[in-house]
């Protein structure tokens, strides 16, 4: 049902007038709720981690208990096969994953815009580089030169960040490059010069923030989810966050070995985390647009 | 009135590169313009005759290369005369034979950066465009107020946010949009074409300019909207006292608002002068295109005998392989009146036939 706002009893406009939340649609309040529930939870366990308040020494083996399942006492989340709490090893994997990932964010955004702004404003020579260096680093398999770095230097999860960060700003690129390139159809860039604006406020106010911003909190959140989902690959391979220090990605490869002996608590609970929380920040990260933008439908 | 000029525009060439027919594209071609001060100038002409280029050229606004070649613009302020073209002519290096230009070496870096230069002080704060598109003009995610009051902020010596608000508000009251203090929280795809273009005039105007560029303001609008958009235009330009350029391919528009008109064909100027002189239907004084302009305006007087309306025979000439002769030979209805020698072989010169009436025709000259 659609009805007029001035049509509304006073108490309802009052009411929505008063709370700004009512403005937002149903689903989007709560894929906002749930996102912002994961993401403080994710920067509360970093604090936790950083300030080594856990509830277990993640390194102590408690060896009579050896693998116990969820809700045993003691250990809330149970045991990994060496008894050490998994709650606490979860609560400090978040360590390999926050500011790394924040990093790989920022790197991807400000080199991506970078380029895309290059590429798309100015155009000519400088965009046929930017093409050819974004086909180039495109084609090369990630995970290939992530294993380089990590063998030519040492398996730091900055290094692999950084290269997660520095593949992912093509990407980035592209998308601000067609912005601005639909944007110039439109002669809205020719006749902001025109106006009189400087430069760098059509660039960084009309074109990156007011036309961009929302490829960038989309790219900010899958940066995040593609950040994480990087580290677990590499921590399978076994070239990730290095045992003892945990790691989600290393949980999951550890306690896979356990799978078919029926143990398979130690592998599932890092496992259900990254999809939890990798659900959540895509899921934020779409709240936000739709609130930014207005929802389509 | 006073016919102190504001701007000059001699002798401008734009000119694009085909790299498929590896020729000069003559989008502008010699054009020369005055504009007086507190007067509207007319430019009309068909569609590729380089109206819009031109403006565009004087603005500093060609991006495609190689560009503005040669000429020379001068707009008086009140700070004094200034070209806007100055210390342009050291990035280029022309070759020219047989009066054409056949080679171009431009540094267009440097040729940008002297542009930007120059034009800091000027658009603006003394020259303001309004496109035809004002939908696609917009930054689509602001909402039109605060656009404006960006403007505002920037060139006037505004610097308080409430009063620059109040200021925009003023802005679109003047454009007679509808209850402003609301509409100042629209974005531009909540308004209609018509309530756009007014925004738009607004946003021009709020930085309080002494001259406003209007590049086919009234395209893309109904009859109705397009008429109530040159009635605004003509009032605002009468009651700020400022000088206007309009461009249009509809003479009937020009010649509402217009004291001064420019016929324009294949890039250069055919016909400058008084809009009297110009639209008199009868007058033997004014050029054979300009004639043939007026007699397709959809008028009954001038419907042909099965009621169809007239129309030039023939096409606008490609601006690539610009001839030798008078650019109209092709199409005009006057040259078999013993010249056509000449007509066909010189290009006449834009000479002055009475005060302020400047003509490109032999016909007219001899």
């Amino acid at each position: 049902m659609y009805t007029e706002f001035s049509q509304l009893p006073i108490e309802k406009r009052q009411d929505i007038e008063k709370h700004w939340w009512k403005k937002i649609h149903r689903m989007d309040l709560l894929y906002l709720c749930y996102g912002i529930t994961i993401v403080s939870l994710v920067v509360i366990s970093y604090f936790l981690g950083a300030f080594n308040l856990l509830p277990f020494d993640p390194e102590e083996m408690d060896l009579d208990n050896m693998m116990v399942g969820i809700g045993a006492e003691g250990h809330i989340l149970g045991t990994d096969f060496m008894g050490r709490d998994l709650l606490s090893r979860m609560i400090l994997g978040i360590q390999a994953y926050f500011l790394p990932g924040l990093l790989a964010i920022v790197i991807a955004l400000s080199f991506g815009s970078f380029l895309g702004v290059l590429s798309g404003f100015y155009g000519g020579r400088i965009d046929t580089g930017v093409t050819y260096f974004n086909n180039l680093v495109d084609s090369f398999p990630r995970l290939v030169l992530i294993l380089l770095v990590v063998a030519a230097f040492k398996p730091d999860i900055y290094y692999i960040m950084i290269i997660v960060g520095l593949t992912n700003a093509p990407v980035v690129a592209a998308l601000i490059k067609n912005k601005i390139q639909f944007l110039k159809q439109k002669n809205f860039i020719e006749s902001s010069i025109a106006m009189g604006l400087p430069t760098h406020l059509i660039i960084f106010k009309h074109i990156l923030w007011y036309n961009c911003r929302s490829i960038l909190i989309i790219q900010a959140t899958l940066g995040m989810g593609e950040a994480i989902l990087m580290e677990t690959s590499l921590s399978y391979l076994g070239f990730g966050v290095q045992e003892p220090t945990p790691s989600w990605g290393n949980m999951v490869q550890a306690g896979s070995n356990y799978l078919m002996q029926g143990n398979f608590w130690p592998s599932t609970a890092p496992a259900l985390a990254i999809m939890f929380t990798i659900l959540g920040f895509y899921l934020l990260g779409d709240a936000l647009n739709h609130i930014l933008e207005g929802r389509k439908s | 009135m006073n016919t102190a000029e504001h701007l000059k525009i001699e002798d401008l060439h734009t000119y694009f590169y085909s790299n498929v027919k590896r020729a000069f594209i003559h989008s502008v071609n010699g054009v020369s313009l005055t504009v007086n001060k507190g007067e509207t100038l007319g430019i009309v002409g068909e569609s590729g005759s380089g109206k819009s280029i031109s403006m565009l050229s004087t603005m500093g606004l060609i991006n495609a290369a190689p560009g503005v070649l040669q000429g020379e613009v001068t707009l008086h302020t009140k700070q004094g005369s200034e070209s806007l073209l100055k210390g342009l002519d050291q990035f280029v290096k022309i070759d020219i034979q047989d009066k054409r230009i056949i080679s171009v070496k431009k540094d267009l870096n440097a040729w940008n950066k002297q542009v930007e230069n120059n034009m800091k002080h000027i658009r603006g704060k003394e020259i303001s465009m309004i496109f035809q598109n004002p939908k696609a003009a917009m930054n689509p995610y602001e909402t039109i107020g605060k656009q404006i009051v960006e403007m505002v902020l920037l060139h006037t010596e505004l610097r308080n946010k409430h009063e620059a608000k109040e200021k925009a508000v003023y802005w679109l009251e003047r454009v007679k949009i509808d209850s402003p203090q609301w509409r100042f929280d629209n974005h531009p795809f909540g308004l209609s074409g018509g309530m756009c273009q007014r925004a738009m005039v607004a946003m021009a105007l709020s930085s309080e300019p002494s001259l406003l560029i209007a590049d086919e303001p009234t395209t893309g609008l109904d009859a109705t909207i397009q008429s109530k958009i040159i009635d605004l235009l003509a009032e605002l330009q009468q009651e700020l006292g400022i000088t206007m350029v309009l461009i249009s391919h509809d003479i009937s528009v020009i010649s509402r608002l217009s004291d001064n008109i420019a016929v324009m064909y294949s890039g250069t100027v055919m016909e400058q002068g008084p809009a009297k002189a110009v639209l008199d239907v009868n007058s033997d004084k004014t050029h054979p295109y300009t004639q043939a302009l007026l007699s397709s305006v959809p008028e009954e007087h001038n419907l042909l005998a099965n009621g169809h309306l007239k129309s030039i025979d023939g096409e606008v000439p490609d601006t690539i392989d610009i001839p030798a002769g008078c650019r109209f030979y092709a199409r005009c209805k006057m040259k078999h009146s013993g010249i056509e020698k000449q007509c066909h072989h010189e290009n006449p010169p834009f000479q002055e036939i009475s005060p302020g009436h400047r003509v490109r025709c032999w016909l007219r000259i001899n």
